[in-house]
């Protein structure tokens, strides 16, 4: 009598020319992934955000993009790891950080400056100087995560980095295992980008009309490389979650 | 036969060899140093390529520049200095005592190595790695071991290469030396030039109670040396560690790279000294003197201590990227702080956090692209002043901090500077502001939320946030934070809430 796995590989060889290798399940390759430390978000990536690749937290101001990231820089210092935020606009804020939960001592702020002195000017020496920090911080590897926060930089301006910049931070950060997480206005990274999130602000919650407590946002997943996606014509997937002020903790404690 | 061994290292010409130590360039031509006041200046040292040449010593500045092709250097003691301290750390990996001899221009230092077979082989052994020792600090040395001082002394002084002495042939071997190896008076000398004692051997032969009858007792000492049977008790020296490399350039130096041609050089010393003691640097200071007597100082401070010269040679590159000597350099001075070697696990793979060596260098290659402030690990500062933080240079620390919160906060992403903003007051709350030609309405305004502080310094506050909730007539909606100084009556955009 033969036995089943005789048998499969006869079907197998049976229907090879119209279904190659029918009953073999196809390998699966399983991508590792850091969480953000939100649980929707979580949900919504499946673990969390591709380490080794580009991420792309996209969306206006006020729509949560900082928020999320660092939430996400918390859990990645959680275990003594270390990161670094490089800051084109210089808007960085170490309060909002620390109150956040981000180990500020294991996080490189770079403060990229314009040389007139105006950051609010064209932001080309701020960006050729963020490209080069963060091409260094990356070659140099060690860094759990690093944010290249282009949240102030005008999608014009930034849509002119070259996609082979782009691609050789995909290869570096995939080489030093480190999550490269690129907070802009728009999507810049285009193919070179693991997951791309969009960000819109959803509604603001209060307390009596007096004091903010915090915010609703959605995030909507444009992209992910790494899930197969079937039906194309659906609409993306969204979660809402919600951060309240830095404040409200102690309400709440 | 007697236990105690000593080891004798002479170094000739010290002057002319600690000047060519840190000069690889100058290594293979003629070199004379010139030792004296102004004008009245004499060669006092020379390498073998000038001998060669035909110059000598006590020549004068204007014979030396007669002779084609011969390099004229000024004597330096700082360099002669740390020379000796490079020579006197050699040598102490042999042995911890060492007794100092030296005459002139020979620098001699006389190693007890009694005992030191089990460590390092056979005396002929010894004195191959001694003078291999010697030859990588740069010093081209004479060696002779014995168990008699004086005998290994005069041999040293006056035989080069390596010269082992049986025990209990000391006076054959010294018998064909020259007697000018005795240190004696011009009187002494024609003395036994008019006797015909040319050698020590001839010396040695003279009846001893017939010659302390015309020239002394001291002569009954200079027999007694020539049988080398001198007693000898040890004074040894305690040589002070410290690690410093000085060189003084013949002319002003302008461009880095030539400065830095040398600098490796003085690093690499440093880095083989403290190696020696199985030490590390931790830390690295340039002293230079520059033309018009001014000084410039640079501090490097790797994240761990290390002995890769190249590193230390990069960051020392990139600190004198950012901080370039702003006139020609005259003299350099390297002063290193010994430090314990790093001991870190790193990943199997992927390295955990960042190499520290790895790290120093881009550290400071991001120094030299956004500015020295710019870059490092911010530090909140303890006050209630909202936005005050410091920056601190970035250590990757073993012991992560432990932040409080764990839950997601609603962020703010700075205005640096704070843009002035024109507002709109209505029952005293903000309704609507002004930034430029834009207007914007406030949906939402929640405050005043009032703060002020240092009252008593020129450095007070007293401000007023609003947290409000605006929107523009374009549509565009955001959250900001509004802050209104009290004390010029003036409103600004503080933040944005992201």
């Amino acid at each position: 009598m033969p036995s089943a796995s005789a048998l499969r590989l006869e079907i197998e060889r049976a229907l090879e020319h119209r279904f190659p290798a029918a009953l073999t399940p196809a390998p699966k390759t399983i991508y590792e992934v850091a969480p953000t430390g939100v649980a929707p978000v979580d949900a919504l990536l499946e673990g969390g955000l591709p380490v080794g690749a580009i991420s792309e937290v996209t969306g206006p101001e006020s729509s949560g993009r900082t928020s999320l990231t660092l939430a996400f820089l918390s859990r990645r210092t959680e275990g003594g790891q270390v990161c670094a935020w490089v800051d084109v606009g210089d808007a960085f804020d170490p309060e909002s950080a620390a109150a956040s939960g981000v180990g500020l001592k294991q996080l490189l702020w770079v403060r990229c400056r314009s040389e007139s002195g105006f950051p609010r000017t064209k932001p080309w020496t701020r960006l050729d100087q963020a490209l080069r920090a963060t091409d260094l911080l990356l070659q140099a590897g060690g860094f759990a995560a690093i944010v290249l926060d282009l949240g102030d930089v005008e999608p014009a301006h930034a849509m002119r980095i070259p996609l082979a910049t782009w691609f050789r931070f995909r290869q570096a950060s995939d080489r030093t295992r480190c999550c490269l997480v690129v907070l802009g206005k728009t999507a810049y990274a285009q193919s070179s980008a693991a997951v791309a999130l969009e960000s819109t602000p959803f509604r603001p919650k209060t307390v009596g009309g007096t004091v903010w407590r915090g915010c609703t946002f959605e995030v909507r997943r444009e992209r992910q490389r790494f899930t197969p996606q079937f039906a194309t014509a659906r609409k993306p997937p969204a979660s809402v979650w919600s951060a309240n002020t830095a404040w409200d903790r102690v309400r709440s404690a | 036969m007697s236990s105690e061994l000593y080891a004798c290292v002479c170094a000739v010409e010290f002057p002319a060899q600690a000047l060519l130590r840190l000069r690889t360039d100058l290594q293979a031509q003629p070199v004379a140093v010139l030792d004296g006041p102004a004008l009245e200046e004499i060669v006092c040292s020379l390498n073998r390529h000038a001998v060669q040449r035909g110059a000598a010593l006590g020549m004068t500045r204007l014979e030396a520049e007669g002779i084609g092709g011969l390099q004229l250097l000024s004597r330096s003691v700082e360099v002669e200095t740390a020379a000796h301290a490079v020579l006197l750390e050699c040598a102490a990996k042999f042995s911890p005592r060492i007794e100092e001899v030296s005459h002139r221009t020979v620098c001699t230092l006389v190693l007890d190595i009694t005992g030191t077979e089990l460590l390092f082989g056979p005396p002929v052994k010894l004195a191959a790695r001694l003078r291999d020792e010697m030859a990588a600090a740069g010093f081209r040395v004479s060696i002779a071991v014995s168990a008699n001082f004086h005998a290994t002394r005069i041999k040293a002084t006056t035989t080069r290469g390596i010269t082992i002495i049986p025990a209990g042939e000391e006076a054959r071997v010294l018998e064909k030396l020259p007697i000018a190896s005795l240190v004696l008076t011009e009187e002494h000398k024609e003395t036994f030039a008019l006797w015909g004692i040319r050698t020590l051997g001839e010396l040695a032969a003279l009846p001893e109670v017939e010659l302390v009858k015309r020239l002394g007792a001291v002569a009954s000492d200079w027999r007694t040396l020539a049988h080398g049977v001198a007693r000898h008790t040890f004074q040894p020296i305690e040589p002070e560690f410290a690690l410093k490399e000085f060189y003084d350039f013949e002319t002003p130096v302008e461009q880095l790279d030539s400065l830095l041609f040398i600098g490796a050089r003085m690093i690499d010393c440093l880095v083989a000294r403290a190696a020696g003691r199985a030490l590390s640097l931790a830390s690295l200071t340039a002293d230079m003197e520059l033309e018009g007597r001014r000084f410039h100082h640079l501090a490097i401070h790797p994240a761990v201590p290390t002995v890769d010269r190249k590193f230390l040679l990069k960051l020392l590159q990139l600190e004198m990227g950012v901080h370039p000597p702003l006139a020609a350099v005259v003299s350099l001075t390297l002063t290193a702080e010994a430090g314990r070697s790093n001991k870190m696990q790193l990943g199997l793979f992927a390295p955990q956090t960042p190499e520290p060596s790895r790290l120093d260098v881009t550290l400071a290659r991001l120094k030299a692209i956004v500015g020295e402030d710019r870059v490092g690990t911010p530090v909140l500062e303890d006050t209630h002043r909202p936005g005050s933080f410091r920056m601190e240079g970035f250590v990757v620390d073993a012991k992560p901090s432990t932040p409080e919160a764990k839950c997601p906060r609603m962020a703010l992403r700075r205005v640096r500077p704070p843009h002035p903003i024109q507002v709109s007051l209505h029952a005293m709350k903000p309704v609507a502001f002004r930034d430029g030609d834009n207007r914007f309405d406030i949906v939402t305004a929640y405050g005043p939320w009032r703060t002020s502080g240092c009252w008593w310094s020129q450095d007070r506050w007293d401000t007023e946030e609003w947290d409000a909730l605006v929107s523009s007539r374009s549509g565009e909606a955001f959250d900001c934070l509004l802050v209104q100084d009290r004390l010029r009556d003036e409103w600004w955009l503080e933040a944005f809430y992201d």
